[in-house]
């Protein structure tokens, strides 16, 4: 286990050492330092407020906990959205850089198996990418829920479900880069699954155009095989706003499409001769 | 004990188009310093990410110190440096020394201590603290052996140690791997400096084309059958008198004599006969060769038949 750790904690030191994690870190602390000092509210009546953006105040009278869960709302929205981009971004070296001739021999020379190389390689990212989305989640919802009073307890869990996402979606990069050992090319394949999942989602839509029914039987088998972004992005919504999930089935397919992925990925990287 | 052993290990790669190593039988004695020797592209390096795991052979057997080349449980008894081996260049000395020998399982409070003292061995005292991309190439290959060190390993593999090392450094490298087999640990040393493998090993193999031609002590390979230096004193125009009466082939070479007897009886024999004439015979020395020439002699031999 402390072999498993030493691989984790090297990858996190790695990360760190790349700047685009400082960036987010930066961006993080701008976002929770605008909405500290340069959001004001006047609370009237406890439940609707005066709200003021640098000094500007806007005109109509809010209700505070629509308020705040639309603005924590666009915080997840944009983590979901650019700050995965980001995450992917940042993480893509992480396995090729380790595979290099030279690094790979070292590191399978240890007393480690090669699933525990590559996976404490995994759960390095993992875990960095986890820190910087509870950074800005947890640190905004603090300030936002002092200055108001309203508690989202929903909004904490978002994050959650936006590291499970990075998780899955990461899961595929490592494979892809297991297979190619390509950073850039195994990011632009999985950066494939965002246009990919809307139209999935929209299928139906597609059935009348195609002309055999098998057509519509792989779509459908792709469908279910691939991460469901779209919906898993609404599932983030959902929770964020304190709304009632309807289907977890999204959620659960695609963690077991982040498990194949991971599976597939330990054992083309266990027989792969380095 | 052998601490490494293979059985017609093999590797072939693009289907057997390329054939890295062929039915390699091999043992290794615990404690001596065993160094592979071969032209580039013999499999000197195949051999070891073989035996390390790094690769996987496409038949035959292996095992290291009692266990299956397989399982890499034995990785903790071992240390390796890596040809080319690259370190994360964002760390320091101390970090690489840190991360390396926690993965090799050794415990936080020991490597606290043996830091320090690694850094010292390896002559890089001072610069624990400065991220390794400033370093040059004889110190990051000190750096390399440091890291192979750092699990205090029974089996070392180090892959051409000695690159880009000045020769003082060599020096030192090699009273260092002198004092590591003096402990009891087994070396396994591949290098293309044949005057430093000629120094330290105990043993040696030489590879061509993934086949084993030859293996055997250092002194095996260069001392030359029944070849003695002969330098005498006074009563040296007697000896080549005597020589030519007892038949044997002599040569004068810087001051001695090279002579070629048939076996110790007649050595004997002529060490009888120059003293009976009264030349003072001031030294009887092996005929030795340079490890060099041996191996370029075996390599050329071998040009065409090996293949």
């Amino acid at each position: 286990m402390k072999k498993l750790l030493a691989v984790i904690d090297l990858t996190i030191r790695e990360s760190l050492a790349k700047k685009t994690f400082i960036a987010f870190f930066g961006i993080s602390t701008m976002v929770c330092l605008l909405i500290l000092f340069a959001m004001n509210l006047d609370i009237v009546n406890g439940a609707d407020a005066y709200v003021s953006l640098f000094g500007q105040e806007i005109d109509e009278m809010v209700h505070v906990e629509d308020l705040i869960y639309n603005i924590q709302s666009v915080l997840a929205a944009a983590l979901f959205t650019a700050g995965l981009f980001m995450a992917l971004f940042a993480t893509s070296s992480l396995v090729p850089s380790f595979l290099q001739k030279g690094t790979i021999d070292l590191m399978i020379s240890k007393p480690l198996s090669r699933w525990q190389i590559l996976t404490g390689r995994y759960l390095g990212a993992v875990t960095i990418v986890a820190f910087n989305i509870f950074y800005l989640i947890i640190f905004s919802w603090l300030i936002l829920s002092l200055k108001t009073g309203v508690w989202n307890f929903g909004y904490l869990l978002s994050g959650v479900m936006i590291t499970v996402t990075f998780a899955i979606m990461f899961s595929l990069m490592t494979l892809l880069s297991v297979l190619i050992q390509s950073g850039p090319f195994a990011l632009m394949l999985t950066y494939l699954i965002v246009p990919i999942s809307p139209l999935l989602l929209a299928r139906d839509n597609i059935y009348a155009l195609l002309s055999s029914k098998f057509y519509g039987y792989l779509l459908d088998g792709i469908y279910h095989f691939l991460p469901k972004l779209t919906e898993l992005g609404d599932i983030t919504r959902i929770i964020v706003q304190g709304g009632a999930v309807n289907s977890w089935f999204p959620l659960v397919t695609s963690l077991m499409f982040g498990v194949i992925m991971l599976t597939a990925s330990n054992i083309v990287f266990s027989r792969k001769n380095f | 004990m052998n601490v490494v052993e293979t059985q017609n290990l093999t590797k072939h790669y693009s289907r057997g188009k390329v054939r890295a190593l062929e039915d390699l039988t091999l043992q290794v004695e615990k404690g001596k310093i065993f160094s592979l020797l071969g032209p580039n592209g013999a499999g000197k390096t195949t051999l070891i990410k073989l035996l390390l795991g790094i690769v996987f052979p496409t038949r035959g057997t292996g095992s290291l110190m009692g266990k299956s080349i397989s399982d890499h449980s034995s990785h903790a008894k071992i240390g390796y440096l890596a040809e080319n081996h690259r370190f994360p260049e964002f760390l320091t000395a101390n970090q690489v020394l840190y991360y390396y020998g926690k993965m090799s399982g050794v415990e936080k409070s020991d490597l606290n201590a043996k830091i320090p003292a690694l850094l010292k061995m390896v002559n890089l005292e001072g610069w624990g603290d400065t991220k390794i991309r400033k370093y040059s190439k004889g110190m990051m290959q000190r750096m390399g052996i440091a890291q192979a060190l750092t699990n205090d390993p029974e089996l070392l593999f180090l892959d051409e140690p000695t690159d880009g090392i000045d020769p003082v450094g060599r020096r030192e490298i090699r009273d260092l791997l002198k004092a590591l087999r003096d402990q009891g640990k087994t070396i396994f040393l591949n290098s293309h400096l044949l005057s430093e493998v000629e120094r330290i090993s105990d043993e040696v193999a030489i590879l061509k084309n993934g086949k084993l031609l030859q293996k055997g002590t250092v002194e095996d390979f260069i001392s030359v059958q029944q070849q003695f230096q002969l330098k005498v004193g006074d009563g040296g125009d007697k000896v080549q008198v005597i020589c030519q009466e007892m038949n044997i082939p002599l040569t004068p070479q810087n001051g001695h004599f090279v002579i070629s007897v048939e076996d110790d009886a007649q050595l004997n024999h002529l060490i009888d006969k120059l003293r009976e004439g009264n030349a003072t015979i001031q030294g009887i020395i092996p005929r030795k060769i340079s490890l060099e020439d041996f191996f370029i002699d075996v390599i050329e031999e071998n040009g065409e038949g090996a293949k």
